[in-house]
């Protein structure tokens, strides 16, 4: 037997054979496929529109702690301060006899 | 529909002729591209999944195809690509403990190569089945390159053609023909 002859019964060996229905079958199912795929591709282009969006929710939901500023820190420092002036203020305003 | 120039099937058309042509890429080329993921896998699933990605990919890619070679080659490479990070994944699997010890080697079951069940077949089409496993199992039995260019020959591709799908060059495609031509004409002497 020649070479090239055996070479073509070999290759009918190893084809695949399968009935029309299923190439029918698969090639709807490659184009239904497909066009899913589109689908996602374009909602796609809308991810850092709604990047932002989830960004901007976390920034406006998070609960603002207030640390008092070294101003705050001052000011009740200093009418602490007053406070404590005031109280004097009053015993100074006391006659001596009276104490 | 017959399509053979890339430059007749870009896709800057109103949809349904797009399709139209898309349908006809996948009928001209479906059976070659199916039958080397089905010949490189033995698992029916995963061909269909590959031949499923080839397309999408192609048609995704298709106006990048500069023509250098034929669509039918570039198609091929393609898959055969997409065959490659199979077995890739198959191995990761294999060696992070998910796979039920897979190996590339192992005989496929009957139902991966065929699809409908055999009990409900009749006698004849029992015995392409036993035929097609052993077809199958004397292809598992090749070194991987091998049985690419073992399987791409049976698609009829010229030697040239093979070393364009497979980056391979014509000398090395002669060399894994001519051991797995051999090992096969061994394994399946009796059909032949």
């Amino acid at each position: 037997m020649k070479e090239e002859e055996k070479e073509k019964e070999l290759a009918a060996l190893l084809a695949v054979r399968r009935p029309e229905d299923f190439w029918l079958r698969q090639k709807n199912a490659i184009i239904s496929a497909a066009s899913e795929k589109r689908a996602p591709a374009r909602a796609w282009l809308l991810m850092p529109v709604a990047a932002a969006a989830a960004l901007m929710l976390v920034f406006l939901a998070r609960t603002p702690v207030r640390v008092p500023g070294p101003e705050t820190l001052i000011s009740t420092a200093f009418l602490d301060h007053l406070d404590l002036l005031d109280d004097m203020d009053v015993l100074e305003a006391v006659p001596e006899n009276e104490l | 529909m017959i399509v053979t120039e890339n430059k007749d099937i870009a896709p800057e058309l109103p949809e349904e002729r797009v399709e139209g042509r898309f349908a006809g890429l996948i009928e001209e080329h479906q059976q070659r591209v199916y039958s080397m993921a089905l010949r490189l896998t033995g698992n029916a699933a995963a061909a269909d999944d590959i031949t499923q990605e080839t397309f999408i990919a192609a048609w995704k890619h298709i106006k990048g195809f500069r023509g250098d070679s034929s669509l039918k080659t570039w198609l091929l490479r393609i898959a055969a690509n997409k065959v490659r990070s199979y077995w890739r994944w198959k191995k990761l699997r294999s060696w992070v403990g998910l796979a039920r010890g897979e190996r590339e080697e192992d005989a496929p079951a009957l139902e991966d190569l065929l699809p409908d069940r055999p009990q409900d077949r009749p006698e004849a089409a029992a015995l392409a089945a036993d035929l097609e496993r052993r077809v199958q199992a004397a292809i598992n039995l090749l070194p991987p390159r091998q049985r690419e260019v073992a399987v791409l020959r049976a698609q009829e591709l010229s030697i040239a053609e093979i070393g364009a799908a497979l980056g391979m060059a014509e000398g090395t495609v002669k060399a894994h023909w001519f051991a797995a031509k051999k090992k096969l004409t061994g394994s399946l002497g009796e059909y032949l």
